[in-house]
């Protein structure tokens, strides 16, 4: 589903003619299967973030390539990325990451608004999805008035509005109490089991590791560990 | 995404800062204002000026004062120099004016009609050049006239008295009373009489009238064959025919017309026309010569004016500038967002694009509407100041500013323009907003 090859990536710092390149990923080989829950758990700075945001084509690896659902998406422009994006991926944000100005409705519908689907259509698959999440009574709310959970809820039904068959997800559950955290958790368990949808997580969170089927750990921008669920030892990488 | 969604995008974003938005709108409506009415002036006083110079001439008329003769002495146009106008290229037709030779008298139901003149026009010929009429028709049968639009005047009648209209007269008949002198001094008349069937148009100045009577050749045929002269010519008792001259115009002697104009089938063949008939030594003037040079002034004039009020607007564009990369400022975050979760990077321009356009027709519309205000009040209140404080009158119809549509529309097209490119930096910006960054690097 996903697979990076040799991936490198690295980030050059300070002023124009004065750069200095700190190398943040090494030599990353990873493949992730369909229907998978991998979560991606080290310390700060081990280069998890750099990681997730190369899956999601928000930066460029400098070396390496990566595959999306078969698709080489190493060199893709700006423009087709954004299309892949819509198609294939969600997102789910440590800060939920909704437009203030937007009410919860507004916010998860986005995706659709961005494809073009029809107004009559939008409506029912939102109120399905926020429904389904257990907000649709604060459609009408704007996220300055909801919950950390609530606002986690709405972002998780956006997350899904088209249906992608992955969906990645950068600390899900930072922002979130020990309630909410459980029951996003199990959100996401149902899906994979339901949907078959695939998760890449980010977390620091052994709870939430412990939802994936595989945890990957990074040291220091070199993939580690591969462990299966339970924490026992899989395959050592290193 | 679709254009409904875009537009409801824009529509929320301009709610977010409400005085920043009116502030921008009023900039590109006073630039776009400024613009128009510039212009209004050149546009105004061209055609006051124009009406003036052309006044009842049409302006692909050529008038025909004669002919230069061998000996270098103009004469007068006949009938051979009527055939060979008719046949030059692009002329619609040829007309002519010929004033009957007597005073006729002419009376409807017995009551007397203050009729200034009758002359003979060709109404075949009139039919084509556009022989302007305020009510009726032009004649087709032999009998029937074309009476002036003043015609129901009296004689001591004095400016703003009422007249009844002449179209009420239309399907009357007149009695036309032809008076010839017999060689011996003894008066003989004969009455024709003739149905109205159409009134001519108004004249276009207030001091002008008309109230002739226009009657077709086969009219004047009747006046000629029994007065036995051209164009129905007194002989004056007491004189010789031949110390008078009505020797020479017998109805077999050669015809001479006046009043002779050449139409052209379109403004710009006019000065074709003229050149050719003026190499075969015809003497004559065309309103068009006049207007060209009148036209080149007033549109360097308009040029002129038009491109001061541009700057204007580009003054108002730097607010649409400012007011767009602001919004892209304060919009970052939203838009980092819509880009991260994949909105594609020409819809996000399209929404700018679309934003600073309406806020050019929003300005332009606002600009445009003020605009023609500013003009119905120049047009009324500068005659009122001039009279007031010079003592001077301003003619009635004379316009000091004039919007033809065109000019609205043009100014539009320049606001929408203006604001497009000045939107057109912001949008791009958006389209560059790196999604980590916007996202605070949250991922």
């Amino acid at each position: 589903m996903i697979q990076l090859n040799r991936v490198n990536h690295q980030f050059a710092i300070g002023k124009k003619g004065k750069e200095r390149i700190v190398p943040v990923l090494h030599d990353i080989d990873l493949h992730v299967k369909q229907g998978e829950i991998v979560a991606i758990v080290g310390r700060s700075g081990s280069g998890k973030s750099t990681l997730l945001n190369l899956m999601s084509g928000y930066i460029r690896p400098t070396s390496g390539e990566i595959l999306v659902n078969g698709q080489n998406v190493t060199k893709l422009s700006e423009g087709d990325w954004a299309n892949f994006r819509l198609s294939h991926l969600g997102f789910m944000f440590q800060s939920f990451q909704l437009i203030p100005s937007m009410t919860a409705f507004e916010n998860a519908e986005l995706p659709l608004v961005l494809q073009g689907v029809g107004i009559s259509k939008r409506k029912q698959r939102v109120m399905e999805l926020l429904e389904q999440v257990g907000i649709a009574e604060y459609a009408g709310h704007y996220p300055g008035e909801l919950s950390g959970g609530q606002q986690q809820r709405v972002s998780v039904a956006r997350s899904l509005m088209l249906d992608p068959p992955i969906v990645l997800a950068d600390e899900p559950t930072g922002s979130l109490d020990s309630d909410n955290e459980r029951q996003l958790l199990a959100l996401i368990r149902t899906l994979n089991e339901e949907r078959g949808t695939t998760f890449v997580l980010i977390t620091h969170d052994d709870q939430v590791a412990s939802t994936a089927h595989r945890i990957l750990k990074l040291k220091d921008g070199h993939l580690l560990h591969a462990y299966a669920k339970g924490g026992s030892l899989a395959h050592e990488i290193q | 995404m679709k254009f409904n969604d875009q537009f409801r995008f824009v529509r929320q974003n301009m709610k977010k800062n409400k005085t920043r938005l009116f502030m921008t709108v009023l900039a590109t409506a006073m630039g776009c204002s400024f613009l128009i009415v510039l212009a209004s002036v050149g546009f105004g006083l061209q055609k006051s000026i124009v009406d003036k110079a052309v006044g009842d001439r049409m302006v692909t008329s050529i008038e025909i004062y004669g002919i230069q003769s061998d000996n270098d002495e103009g004469r007068q146009i006949g009938t051979s120099n009527l055939d060979y106008l008719r046949t030059v290229d692009h002329v619609k037709a040829v007309t002519y004016r010929n004033y009957i030779q007597q005073s006729i008298m002419i009376t409807l139901d017995g009551t007397d009609v203050n009729s200034s003149s009758t002359i003979n026009v060709d109404f075949d010929a009139e039919n084509k050049a556009g022989f302007k009429l305020s009510s009726g028709r032009l004649p087709a049968g032999e009998n029937e006239v074309v009476v002036g639009y003043n015609v129901r005047q009296l004689p001591n009648s004095q400016p703003g008295d009422e007249v009844p209209p002449a179209k009420d007269w239309i399907g009357k008949s007149l009695e036309m009373k032809v008076s010839q002198f017999a060689e011996d001094g003894t008066e003989q008349s004969k009455t024709l009489s003739v149905k109205i069937v159409g009134v001519t148009e108004k004249p276009t100045r207030e001091w002008k009238t008309d109230t002739a009577v226009y009657i077709g050749n086969g009219t004047l045929k009747q006046i000629e064959s029994f007065t036995q002269t051209q164009w129905g010519a007194q002989r004056v008792p007491g004189v010789k025919d031949s110390e008078s001259g009505i020797d020479k115009i017998g109805l077999d002697d050669p015809r001479h017309y006046s009043g002779v104009q050449v139409i052209a089938d379109k403004a710009n063949h006019v000065k074709a026309i003229a050149e050719e008939i003026r190499l075969k030594g015809y003497i004559s003037h065309s309103i068009a010569d006049e207007l060209k040079q009148i036209n080149l002034v007033f549109l360097i004039m308009k040029i002129g004016l038009g491109f001061i009020g541009t700057i204007a607007v580009l003054i108002a564009s730097i607010g649409i500038f400012n007011t767009m990369t602001m919004a892209v400022t304060e919009r970052a975050q939203d838009i980092g967002i819509m880009k991260a979760i994949g909105a594609h990077p020409n819809s996000i321009r399209r929404i700018f694009l679309l934003e600073s356009s309406m806020i050019g027709l929003l300005g332009a519309a606002i600009g445009t509407i003020v605009a023609y205000i500013i003009s119905v009040a120049v047009n009324i209140g500068l005659p009122i100041i001039i009279r007031g404080f010079m003592d001077e009158k301003v003619p009635d119809d004379f316009r000091f500013s004039l919007i033809p549509p065109y000019l609205a529309i043009i100014a539009c097209l320049i606001s929408l323009g203006v604001a497009l490119l000045s939107g057109y930096r912001p949008a791009k910006r958006a389209t560059r907003i790196d999604v980590l960054r916007a996202l605070r690097r949250d991922m």
